[in-house]
């Protein structure tokens, strides 16, 4: 297993704190515009991916993972198709986590 | 009020009239006197006192009435308005109106001051008519006038000392004194064409003896044992004195801190009714059993259960009641009380039930009801009965070892999230007996007679043909240990192990893949059994349900929320042992990419490695006994969660894209 890129854990709201770092996201999939895709964090922000989308078609909840660009976009480098559901509840409490607390555990 | 004291003194000396005196005494006696001709009315004796004295006096006819209304009874105290005293024998006599200021308060015995009189002749046959509640064992003549409440049946009995019969019936009185009168063999075959229930009668001439507290739940120290000798009459008059039933209804709440085994009435609207269902009994025999809620105004709800005869007769009443919509206030005489999943309450065979009756609280019941108990939900003191309920307490499998579940006398039912990790291959399914026993097949492992045919022990026939089920014995592991547990037919099937039809072993194997890694919930039925002198807890599958992981992560959250703020023991306890020092194997399995980070990269290879890694060994998996500090503990459940969250990811199909940029 390849750890040598580790990615951060984020939701909307922290995706600020890790501007050009290497993340992963979950996003609600809104639309595509002009080659990106906008999303919706699990806590409601809305988002944009930049980067190439698969040719495999994405579901509802996409998972995102790539640099941080800026406080509202990510370049993304992987993209994993999440399915339709997802429990954004858990998800965002993960995010707390693994950059609270728990922070140690996840780098 | 008090009695005129010294009054009867006075008037027997002469130093009174009636004009002048109306003096206040109490009937301590009353007699009816036989006349010789029978035209005349009857005549009725009495002793009076004033609290000093004690005088014979003779009951103007007029008043005659009075007695026989019931009115004027011993212990009445009276005031006199006309009376005439003459000296024969010292005896005053009654006549005109007379005032009353009670009737009854608790009888008195007989005062010393009897003594002093001496006047008092014994008398045979009148009845010396008391309440219930003032007999005891030193009386020596009483009498008492009760309703029969409940007619027992003529039963036959058959103990170390022999058999015999015997049948008892309940007496209520007019005070609401309560008693059990039993009759045995000869007399109780003497008696029992006699009582109805229902009806009023004049006992006299029986035993008392202290009740058995175990038949009988009366609110009575005493029993009433009638013999050959003792008296039985049927009373006409005075009906609707001596009420028909009394009941001393508790509120559900006070039920939930009663003991087990106690007898209470209670009443209710029925909320809910379950059809008749069978059940086996320990002894082994088959009776009928309904359950229904019961709510009342305290808000609460209990469980009511109704075995054997009540099931079907008033059972179904309550059932076709409820089904059309209505809900009936049931009311329970003597219905007991078990702590069966919480508390409920089930009837016994003395219990009686009152369906939609005009009680007083029949009536608050229902008027309470319309108003607001319709839409106000209740708290239940019995727990749910389904199976989630009784093993919805959450277990780590270390936990099953650790409490030592299952060894005591009933089974435990507990819950665990798990995976399988290993089923074992051979003897994954047994021959059984396919005939109906009840309302479900035998399912006992028939033996092959050796002539092509099936024998079961226990329906004691022989068969062509039997059922093949699954006995799936495999292994499932959590985060904290590892355990064998046993699936039949039934649970196997939850584990989408189809029906076997025919013996195909590739599918076998597909199926067995198929499974193999899949995560949960599973509901264990775990009980110690003794296997030729080895004492071993074995854990039986009751329900597997597919994990969600949706709600496991939110238990988790919940979890260490609690363990954050450092909770009370209890929670501490449970995270203690969910997060224990030594149990360290899951984290093998379950993140392999452990202690280096997230998972992310390698998803879609992940499982396929630890399919590689553990398929085709049987061997189990061993305990690594590390030691781990507190702040890594809480790392494993985090981990944990981790593994839930991108479990999800596990369970969609991953599209691997990976995009060199």
């Amino acid at each position: 297993m390849d750890t040598s890129k580790p990615a951060i854990f984020v939701n909307g709201g922290l995706l600020p704190m890790h501007v050009q770092k290497r993340v992963r996201i979950v996003i609600q999939v809104l639309g595509s515009d002009r080659g990106a895709v906008i999303g919706k964090s699990t806590d409601d922000h809305q988002l944009t991916v930049k980067g190439t989308p698969p040719s495999v078609p994405l579901t509802n909840f996409v998972e995102v993972i790539g640099i941080a660009d800026s406080e509202k976009s990510i370049q993304a480098e992987i993209w994993t198709n999440f399915g339709d559901t997802f429990d954004t509840y858990s998800y965002n409490q993960l995010c707390q986590l693994a950059n609270g607390e728990y922070q140690l555990l996840f780098l | 009020m008090n009695l005129t004291e010294g009054a009867i003194a006075k008037i027997t000396s002469g130093g009174a009239t009636a004009a002048e005196l109306k003096p206040t005494l109490q009937v301590t006696e009353l007699k009816q006197v036989h006349t010789k001709q029978p035209q005349q009315s009857d005549r009725f004796r009495l002793v009076l006192s004033d609290g000093s004295h004690l005088q014979q006096a003779m009951l103007g006819t007029q008043i005659n009435h009075l007695v026989k209304d019931g009115n004027l009874r011993p212990c009445s105290v009276v005031q006199l308005i006309q009376y005439t005293c003459t000296t024969v024998q010292g005896r005053i006599n009654f006549t005109g109106s007379w005032h009353f200021y009670a009737s009854w308060s608790a009888y008195q015995q007989p005062s010393p001051m009897y003594s002093n009189t001496g006047q008092v002749a014994k008398n045979d046959a009148p009845p010396r008519l008391m309440p219930i509640s003032a007999l005891n064992p030193y009386q020596g003549r009483w009498t008492i006038k009760a309703r029969v409440t409940a007619k027992g049946e003529l039963r036959h009995y058959n103990n170390p000392r022999g058999n015999g019969k015997v049948f008892s019936f309940d007496l209520l009185d007019s005070d609401g004194g309560e008693i059990k009168v039993t009759c045995f063999n000869a007399v109780a075959d003497q008696f029992y064409h006699q009582i109805e229930a229902g009806k009023v009668y004049l006992i006299s001439r029986g035993n008392l003896k202290p009740a058995q507290k175990n038949f009988n739940h009366l609110r009575n120290d005493l029993e009433v044992f009638l013999e050959s000798t003792s008296i039985v009459q049927p009373c006409f008059e005075d009906d609707s004195v001596i009420p028909r039933q009394q009941f001393n209804f508790r509120s559900i709440s006070e039920v939930e801190g009663m003991d087990n085994n106690n007898v209470v009435d209670i009443i209710g609207m029925v909320s809910s009714i379950t059809p008749a269902a069978s059940i086996m009994r320990k002894n082994g025999t088959e009776t009928q059993k309904r359950t229904l809620q019961l709510k009342d105004m305290s808000g609460r709800s209990v469980e009511f259960t109704l075995w054997g005869s009540f099931c079907n007769a008033e059972g179904q009443r309550l059932q076709n009641m409820c089904d059309s919509g209505g809900f009936p206030v049931l009311a329970v005489k003597s219905g007991r009380v078990s702590d069966f999943n919480g508390k409920a309450v089930g009837t016994i065979s003395t219990s009686q039930l009152f369906i939609d009756t005009d009680f007083p609280e029949a009536r608050r019941l229902k008027e309470w009801f319309e108003k607001e108990g319709r839409n106000v939900p209740s708290l239940s003191i019995s727990r749910e009965m389904s199976s989630v309920g009784r093993a919805d307490v959450p277990k780590t499998i270390s936990q099953l070892k650790d409490e030592r579940l299952g060894t005591s006398e009933t089974p435990d039912w507990v819950t665990v999230n798990a995976t399988v990790i290993f089923i074992k291959a051979d003897n994954f399914c047994y021959t059984a007996c396919p005939l109906m026993s009840g309302d479900r097949p035998c399912n006992k492992k028939v033996k092959n007679n050796g002539d092509g045919k099936w024998r079961c022990e226990k329906c004691d026939q022989s068969m062509d043909e039997c059922d093949y089920r699954y006995i799936l014995q495999f292994q499932i592991q959590d985060h904290t240990s590892i355990t064998w547990v046993t699936a039949f037919q039934e649970s196997g099937e939850d584990l989408n192990f189809s029906k076997y039809e025919k013996q195909d072993d590739e599918s076998f194997s597909k199926i067995v893949r198929q499974v193999l890694f899949s995560k949960s919930v599973f509901k264990l039925k775990v009980k110690e059994e003794t296997f030729s002198d080895e004492q071993r807890v074995k854990s039986t599958v009751v329900r597997a349900e597919k994990a969600n992981y949706s709600s496991q992560s939110k238990f988790l959250l919940d979890m260490m929320e609690k363990f954050k703020s450092g909770n009370s023991a209890p929670v501490a306890s449970n995270t203690e042992s969910t997060y224990p020092n030594s149990g360290a194997n899951s984290i093998g399995i379950e993140s392999s990419g452990r202690p280096c980070g997230p998972l992310g990269s390698n998803q879609g290879g992940n499982k396929g490695y630890i399919a590689r890694k553990f398929g085709s060994l049987p061997c189990e998996v061993g305990q690594h006994g590390n030691q781990y500090s507190t702040e890594t503990n809480i790392a494993l459940g985090f981990l944990h969660l981790l593994f839930l969250v991108t479990a999800v990811v596990l369970l969609a199909i991953p599209q691997q894209i990976a995009l060199v940029s």
